[in-house]
Order: structure tokens, then sequence, then C-alpha cells
């Protein structure tokens, strides 16, 4: 085990872990502010998928990263948009018409990658990374965190700003009340359909960031079905972590570190069934959160559709 | 007594004869009947590995008997009751479940509607005339392959990336480390599995590739689905411990077409000859009597040649297979996930 320890393969697992762990992050993150504002968005996992597809389109024709993160998030809000006409403004089954949006967004995707790409397969080049000076030098740590494509650092910024968000402004309020007690909201004058929608929309511009990231930087090329769950687990994490956009992070960073751990054990050399291996990484996070977010509440009114005047 | 003797004897021809001929109208229906191949995957038949070659044998046999072809692509890896109750209804003759996460649904399916099926991975699972199955392994090629990637690494160290563990591609990953072994004992093999049936999980093939590379590997023998294209980005896009070239060795398809350089070979699978047999059985009236396998003896497992392997080293593999298909080397047919595990840290070899 110890002659596997070098800088190349430690510094290796630990940047997977950060990769994998960033969509996550953004569609939890995402996920939360819909939460938030009390519609469960269980079309995430389709919100990224398309996201990755989209995203995918613009880095590859346009070759620009940064094109691909904005389609990404583009093809997100489009998927999020249907959902904000069936859910906050016909007033249906959140969960029905997410998991609608999401067998649909699969089935689109790989239609379009069948007639697009299936027999090519495109790949992108890798990425240019922005290098933070001073701290990018730090062993093992510097190139894990701090060579990193910007959207990464903007990733981690959005955390920070959503926990002011959320305690400190107006906006954060009024999605709280959304999310609550929609029909306080609508006494003072807020519209709590237009704030639902808003959030629904920032979920689906999110979560498809998320996915771009996810095919752009961390697969480097699109195929179909290629969201493998990461949507659902965003789902989790924001459930689990009940408002604390932090914990989203902690939840994030927890199951990329646990997916290295993995391929750690494996390529040590552990003779332990993998299943087991591989259980460690949903193991550890909904333990860790369960734990640390007990005292955590979801919002009253989650999943509850609002009609004025109706109790 | 005599009369009820001779009566009783008379009853049992009589009804013998009805039996053979009953059985032999019922062989001639089942060929007169057939019309139509099903064939369901759960990506599309165009990731140039196990769907495509499923599709693309499926099509070849139907027009080879001159049947209707009804391809049910990127069905997912979910509950295929539907699709299968839908191709049912639509007329086909036999289909063919191309997906061991089709396994339950398939023959639930067939004792239903009464239309064969064909699964994977499930020899235990035979129901005559109704259920048969097709667990096919290219170990014999995996093995070739493991010889190859003994020659051609320069870091001494060699890595098997897999998106799951079903017993076919367990089959390929112990023989290749036999392989791998016999050609040099020295040689490292680093074994990792990117997570539970992550066959379409691109981001992480890519992502545990890299990490076995940076342990040290630079030949990459990737068994995947949609998942091999994260591990060929990986190879393309991360330089191996000594900074040259990683190399990638695949399996099933032939990715030649879409390649920039690090394709080092291929265990190529053909399914034509399984598919081709289970038609025939069908018209045979012994459907589901039997399982079906490929192999290097009728070319319908081989190793891919790219510009890449040397002359001698191919004639060397090439020898390696003369020997194998004459039983000279055998090579373990391990499909147990615990076996090949433990097979990464102590390889036997099995030659003579």
């Amino acid at each position: 085990m110890s002659e596997l320890l070098t800088e190349t393969f430690v510094t290796a697992l630990l940047f997977g872990s950060v990769t994998a762990g960033v969509p996550l992050l953004l569609a939890g993150i995402g996920e939360q502010i819909s939460e938030k504002s009390g519609v469960l968005n269980i079309g995430l996992e389709g919100m990224m998928l398309v996201g990755a597809y989209t995203g995918f389109c613009a880095a590859y024709y346009f070759d620009s990263f940064w094109l691909g993160f904005l389609f990404g998030g583009l093809g997100g809000v489009s998927v999020a948009m249907l959902m904000v006409l069936f859910c906050v403004i016909l007033g249906l089954n959140q969960i029905v018409i997410g998991i609608a949006l999401t067998l649909g967004a699969d089935g689109l995707t790989a239609l379009l990658h069948h007639f697009q790409f299936s027999r090519t397969y495109p790949r992108l080049s890798a990425v240019e990374p922005l290098v933070i000076p001073v701290v990018g030098d730090i062993p093992y740590l510097g190139e894990v965190f701090f060579h990193r494509h910007p959207v990464v650092y903007l990733a981690v910024g959005l955390v920070f700003f959503l926990v002011w968000l959320f305690k400190r402004t107006y906006v954060g309020l009024n999605l709280q009340a959304a999310g609550d007690v929609p029909a306080a909201l609508d006494v003072t004058g807020v519209s709590v359909r237009s704030t639902r929608t808003w959030a629904v929309l920032a979920t689906g511009f999110l979560a498809g960031v998320g996915g771009a990231f996810l095919a752009n930087i961390g697969a480097g090329i699109f195929v179909p079905h290629m969201i493998h769950g990461a949507g659902f687990i965003g789902i989790v994490l924001a459930m689990l972590a009940r408002g604390h956009p932090t914990w989203v992070l902690y939840g994030a960073a927890l199951f990329g570190v646990s997916l290295s751990l993995t391929t750690a054990l494996q390529v040590a050399g552990f003779n332990i069934p993998t299943d087991v291996v591989q259980m460690l990484p949903f193991t550890m996070v909904i333990v860790m959160l369960i734990l640390l977010g007990r005292n955590s509440y979801l919002p009253a009114a989650l999943a509850l559709p609002y009609i004025r005047g109706e109790r | 007594m005599r009369q009820t003797l001779v009566a009783q004897i008379s009853k049992m021809l009589i009804s013998a004869a009805l039996i053979v001929f009953g059985l032999g109208f019922s062989a001639l229906s089942s060929a007169a009947d057939l019309k139509a191949i099903a064939v369901l995957v759960p990506e599309q038949g165009t990731d140039y590995g196990w769907n495509q070659q499923g599709v693309d044998a499926a099509r070849a046999v139907a027009e080879k008997y001159g049947l209707e072809f009804m391809p049910a692509e990127g069905l997912g890896y979910g509950d295929v009751r539907p699709t299968l109750r839908e191709l049912a209804e639509e007329g086909a003759s036999l289909m063919i479940c191309h997906a061991s996460g089709y396994n339950t649904a398939g023959p639930e399916i067939a004792q239903e509607t009464g239309v064969p099926v064909a699964i994977v991975d499930t020899p235990q699972g035979l129901v005559e005339g109704l259920v048969t199955d097709y667990t096919l392994s290219g170990h014999d090629g995996a093995y070739l392959a493991g010889v190859l990637a003994a020659h051609t690494t320069r870091t001494g160290s060699v890595g098997i990336v897999v998106s799951g563990e079903p017993p076919s591609w367990n089959s390929q990953s112990a023989a290749f480390a036999m392989g791998v072994k016999a050609a040099s004992d020295s040689t490292k093999i680093i074994y990792a599995v990117i997570g539970p049936a992550a066959y379409g999980d691109a981001a992480g093939g890519r992502r545990v590739t890299e990490s076995v590379i940076s342990a040290g590997a630079d030949v990459i023998f990737g068994q995947g689905n949609g998942s091999s294209f994260g591990m060929i980005q990986a190879v393309e896009t991360t330089k191996a411990v000594d900074g040259g070239k990683v190399w990638f060795i695949d399996v099933i398809g032939d990715k030649t077409e879409i390649d920039k350089g690090h394709l080092l070979s291929s265990v190529l699978w053909d399914m034509v000859p399984v598919y081709d047999a289970m038609v025939s059985d069908l018209m045979d009236g012994t459907f589901g009597t039997r399982g079906y396998q490929i192999g290097l003896e009728n070319d319908s497992v081989r190793l891919l040649k790219s510009p890449h392997i040397p002359a001698n080293i191919w004639n060397e593999l090439m020898d390696l297979r003369d020997k194998i298909i004459s039983g000279s080397v055998s090579v373990d047919n391990i499909s147990d996930a615990q076996a090949v595990r433990a097979l990464m840290t102590s390889v036997d070899i099995n030659e003579g």
C-alpha cells in the first residue's frame, strides 16, 4: 500500500474526488433553492442530462468551455421551464412531473446523441486550469484545489453567497416563506408563483451547469445516460442538508472523497467484495448528514402546489 | 386377456405415432412461424461495443434467414417488460435480451406470452422451448491481450478498469491477468471497478482510469460500454508516470474509426454464430436445451491487429492462439468476482 502513496497517485485521487464532487455540489445547491421555495424538483437528473448535452455541444462546436457552461445552464433552464409550467403554474404533482421530465430527457438526449455523435464520439481537449498563485504550489493540495477551471471556484463561492442570500436578504426570506407559509407570503403582496418560478429556473441553471461540468470536464465526452444518478444524489444531499448550503458542500466533498477512497482500496488490492467498497460513498454521506442534520427541517409546504385562497 | 393386451399395445403404438407426428408438426410449425427477431439493448447500437455487436449480429442473422428485424435500442437498465410485451404483440418470434439487467423480465414475459427469449449470463436459466442463455466470454482472447500488454508496458504495470463485475467481464479480467503473468511474472496488475453497474458512467470511467494510470499503469485493459469512452479520454489526456504514452486495449468492438493513436488492440466478439445457432435450434425444436458460447476456433473471439503491435509480438500471439485452440495452453474461465479479485494478487498459470 505504502509504495502506492506517491504524490502523483494521491494527487490524482484527490483531484478526481473534487471533479466528482463539483457536479453534485452544483445540483445539490440548486435543488436546495427549489426546495426552499416549496418545489421538490425530482427532475434534477433530467436537467443535468440536458445540460450535459447542450453544454457538450456548445463546448465542442464553439471550442469554448465557458460557452459550454452557459449553454449547459440554459439547457437545464429549458427543462426547468417545463417544471414551472406543470408544477408551479398548473399545480400538478411535482414527483410525477419530475420523474417524467427525467425519463423524457434521458430519451431525448440519447436520441439526439444517436443522430449527432454516435458514429464519431468526439472528445474535448483537456481543460486549461486557472492556477492560483502561491497556494497552487502547495504539495498535494495545491494541484487538487488550486489548479482548476474557474467554474470550480465559482461553485464553492456560490455556496457562501447562498448562505448570505438565505439568511440576510429579503430574497432569502421570500424563498423560505414560499416554502413554509406560502399564503403568508401572498398576503404581503409577493407572488408565490413568481418566487417559485425563479427558484426552479435557478435550479435548472445550476443543474445544467453541473451536467455540463460532468460532460466537459469530468468525462470530456457526452454519452447517453451519463449522469448516472448524480441528479438523484444531488436531491438526497439537498434534502439531508435541510436548508444549509454549506452542508451540501460537505456532503458533495465527502461523496467525492469516498469515491476516490473506493478506487484507492481497489488499486491497493484489498480483497474485499467490490459491492461493499462501493457502498462506501453512499453510506458515508447518509450517515454523516443524518447525524449532522437531525435538528434541521424541511419546508412545511414542500411538494405542495399553492393555489390562492385554498386551504 | 389376449385381446386386452393387443388393444393396449395398439393404443401405445398409436399414441407413440401421434407423439412423433405431433413433435414433427410442432417443429415444422416453429420453423414456419419464425417471422421476426427482436433484440433489446440498453444503449444505442452504435457504441462500437457490446450494444453494437449485439444489434449488428442480430440484423445479420435476420437477413440470413429472411426474417424481419426488430431492434429496440437505448432501453436503459430499468424495467423492459412493457417493451418485451410490445415486441411480442408485434410478432417477434425470438426476443434477444442483450443485457444482464433483463434476465428477470425476459423469462417472465416468455412465460406470459409464449415467445422464446434469449438472456445473458444465466446458464442455469434454460427452459426448453422458451428460454435460452448465452454467457459469452472472450477469455481466450483476453489472455492473448494480457500477453500483449506485458510485452508493451514500459513501466512494468498494467491496469484493468471495468464498469461492473458481470461474469463476462470477470472471466476476461481473470484471463487478461493470467496472460500478463504468463508473459512477465514481474509485471504488476492494477485492478479497479468503476462502480456498481457503471456501464454508462463515462466520467467515472475517466476518473478511475486516471487514478490507475497515476498508480503506474501504462497499458489499460478497459471493459465498459459507454464508460469506455471515459477510459479512452483518460488515456488520451493523461501521461504515464514515465511521461510516455498510455495504451488502451478495448473489448468486444472495434473503435479504430475513432481512435486518436492510443488503441493498441481489442478483444473482438462476433455474436453472429451465437444468434445463428439460436435460430437454427428454434427451427429444429431444440431451443432452450443448451447455452451458446464464442471462441477463438471460429474467430468469434479474436484479437484486433492494430498498426501499433510489432510484427514479432503479433506472430507470437498467433502461435499462442493456435496453442490455445489445440489445447496445449488452457485458460481457465473464472467468472466469480471474488475469485477474480483474489487472482489480481496471486496468479497461477495453467500451461501444458
